[in-house]
């Protein structure tokens, strides 16, 4: 976890879900790269977050993309956040003695039988043990510092803009203080009609 | 039967004491312009073992000092008597209590003195300088140490710090159009900080919960603690400082 | 050409005749049609699978006699052909719709559990060393993007969706007498007696709980769906009815 760095929270709101990562790509202490997003969409409601090992995290991203693609064509339609939550712990612990390096975040809308979205986080450990939190959920090298600051600054039911503000303190003051993160933040807002995207500018040292 | 070939057999051995162990909690301390607050949750643990719930962490040194202990708690308590210790001396050659500067390079020199058997522990020391300003000292075990507005210290260091960074220092925040942000907290901002904390290091630490005990030393006349609940006086100076007491239940679990 | 063998175009690979016949899945045709009747029909708002088994003696003890299987919570399937080929298939069914489980913690939606039976059913008409399996299937299941579906599945691995249908030996009369009666907003309930009279007809002996076998999907209320929480066992939409309620069918 600590040879490329990196961390990932996500955080439910109101009617909403918040995912940011940071941007560092390191080689241990070495800073290699500023703009090493480490989030990526599933689909149009399910985004996937990574941190770990970054050689690994490039071999997930394609391997999620095509279980996803081959899902989507054999039952004709978009495939769930639970589902895909449960596909990437299946995935991971098909490698349980020698695993890749990455714990998973995602954050997602998922559809109820009604046709309502609701909001939806999980995070999973290397070898794919699922934890569905209700509140947030933290993977990385500044995971304790995440923690921190999420049980401090979180509360339930916030608006898109104010989930953005509470998501987007708790990354950077935490990865602020890990040498193995920082270098600028991704964050995403994902709401019933829209995925509100922005790139932050934080401490590059 | 006692089998002389076969140890014989097994080479050499070594057989180590180790005289030190960590014992979890966490302490914090924030400064004001006029006060400063001092605080430390209860629970001493090792490994996964509870030793107590009630084991402080925060002792009052003078009446304008408070003293916060973590790390290994034996050596903490040897410490903490060692330094009143010498504050009894320095009063009784000076009759005065000694400055917190002083206390702070006393508290370095000590430390330093057993850089080759340290004492195991961080220390945070907080109170009242003599020109009437809040203070906090920060020291790593052989006696580093720096006077800041606020540290975090210990098991839940991590999860606290950066917290406190970002409400005490106000990093990562930029203040409105015609606004700043202060440079020093009013102190029922700075007790809602810590609490808040430590009820956070509660819930995500398993080594920091049980009671939370908070000292708040004032500068004379100031008017910063009015009525508070549960808050407790302790001592007051006669140059008039004074410090109070306010202890908080934490989660058990 | 139609000699005893079965002529030079029934190896035990399928080979295709001159004519483009694969002439080893006619065979298999034939054998389902030698099987007792079978019928599915979707109502609006569940579905009934239903079919007469005979026990070729009446020493046989009939408490064995399982012709409607549960493949999972929502699937359930019957079938009319050989009794052991269709073992084999429930046996495969069971274990996909586990696997499916396992990837993706919930049970497969019915086609996907369909596609995967008449891949394996398939597989059987081109591979060295087997025969097609002598059975057509009918699935029915709920799943919660495509509601209650009817598929059947034949021994040459094609499949389709049905609104009613029926296979073995009395297909062709059930058919049309379902062709008849058939109309789409029919309920569970009358769809059932539906079922039980199509088998009626061509029905040689007593039709009793003994000798009719019947599985029902129901689809779950609104309700039913959000007391459903991920992770846990799902409430089963597909079940057989018991003997008893079997009888009460049958009486009324």
């Amino acid at each position: 976890m600590e040879y490329n760095g990196g961390s990932v929270v996500a955080m439910v709101g109101k009617d909403c879900v918040a995912i940011a990562c940071d941007l560092r790509l390191g080689n241990q202490a070495l800073g290699v790269s500023s703009n090493f997003p480490k989030i990526f969409p599933i689909t149009d409601r399910i985004y996937l977050g990574m941190s770990g090992l970054a050689t690994d995290l490039e071999t997930l991203r394609e391997r999620f993309r095509f279980r996803v693609n081959m899902y989507t064509i054999k039952e004709e339609r978009e495939i769930e956040p639970q589902t895909f939550a449960h596909l990437v712990s299946s995935t991971l612990y098909e490698h349980r003695f020698g695993p890749y390096f990455i714990e998973p975040v995602i954050a997602g809308l998922s559809k109820t039988p009604s046709g309502d979205l609701k909001p939806f986080i999980a995070a999973a450990d290397l070898i794919g043990c699922l934890n569905f939190a209700k509140d947030f959920v933290v993977s990385g090298t500044a995971s304790a510092k995440i923690y921190g600051l999420a049980e401090a600054l979180w509360e339930p039911d916030l608006e898109p803009e104010d989930l953005f503000e509470t998501i987007s303190q708790t990354l950077m003051n935490a990865v602020d203080r890990d040498a193995f993160s920082g270098w600028g933040c991704l964050v995403h807002v994902l709401t019933k009609d829209k995925v509100i995207t922005r790139t932050l500018k934080s401490r590059m040292d | 039967m006692f089998d002389v070939q076969s140890v014989a057999h097994q080479g050499p051995q070594s057989r180590q004491f180790n005289p030190y162990t960590e014992n979890g909690g966490t302490i914090l301390a924030i400064a004001g312009a006029d006060f400063s607050v001092i605080a430390g949750d209860t629970r001493q643990s090792e490994g996964y073992s509870i030793q107590t719930r009630y084991a402080p962490k925060v002792f009052q040194l003078t009446d304008k000092a408070v003293l916060a202990v973590n790390g290994f708690s034996a050596d903490g308590k040897m410490f903490v008597k060692k330094v009143k210790q010498r504050l009894e001396w320095y009063r009784h050659a000076h009759a005065k209590d000694m400055p917190i500067r002083s206390i702070a390079r006393l508290i370095q020199t000590m430390l330093y003195s057993r850089r080759f058997f340290p004492y195991y522990v961080y220390n945070i020391l907080g109170g009242i300088e003599d020109d009437g300003t809040g203070s906090v000292y920060s020291f790593d075990p052989v006696g580093s140490y720096e006077r800041e507005a606020c540290r975090a210290a210990g098991a839940a260091q991590s999860l606290v710090q950066p917290f406190l960074d970002n409400q005490v220092y106000y990093k990562n925040q930029t203040a409105g159009q015609d606004e700043s942000f202060p440079t020093h907290l009013p102190l029922p901002s700075v007790l809602k900080l810590v609490v808040d904390a430590f009820t956070s290091a509660t819930e995500r630490h398993i080594e920091v919960g049980d009671g939370l005990e908070i000292y708040v030393v004032l500068k004379r006349d100031s008017t910063a603690i009015q009525s508070m609940e549960g808050v407790q006086e302790v001592t007051t100076s006669e140059e008039g400082q004074r410090v109070f007491y306010i202890r908080r239940e934490l989660k058990k679990d | 050409m139609a000699n005893a063998n079965g002529g030079a175009y029934s190896y035990s690979l399928t080979v295709f005749s001159p004519s483009g016949k694969l002439v080893q899945i006619e065979h298999a045709l034939a054998a389902v049609a030698q099987g007792t009747t079978s019928l599915g029909i979707k109502a609006s708002n569940g579905i009934v699978i239903a079919t007469e088994k005979k026990a070729s003696s009446i020493l046989v003890d009939d408490s064995m006699l399982d012709k409607v299987a549960v493949v999972c919570p929502n699937i359930g399937i019957v079938y009319s052909g050989m009794g052991p080929d269709f073992r084999v298939l429930i046996g495969k069914a069971r274990k996909s719709a586990q696997a499916y489980w396992k990837m993706y913690g919930e049970y497969p939606p019915t086609r996907v559990l369909t596609q995967e039976l008449a891949a394996v059913m398939q597989q059987a008409t081109q591979s060295g060393g087997v025969r097609p399996y002598g059975v057509s299937l009918l699935v029915a299941g709920w799943d919660i993007t495509r509601g209650p579906t009817l598929h059947q599945v034949d021994p040459s691995g094609s499949f389709w969706a049905w609104k009613a249908s029926a296979i073995g030996k009395n297909m062709v009369n059930a058919k049309t007498f379902l062709e008849k009666r058939y109309n789409d907003d029919i309920s569970l309930e009358d769809a059932i007696h539906t079922a039980l009279l199509t088998l009626k007809e061509g029905f040689e002996g007593q039709m009793t709980e003994k000798t009719i076998e019947i599985g029902i999907i129901t689809v779950p209320s609104a309700g039913e769906l959000e007391e459903e929480k991920p992770g846990e066992r799902p409430k089963p939409t597909f079940r057989k009815l018991s003997e008893e309620e079997v009888r009460d069918y049958l009486a009324l």
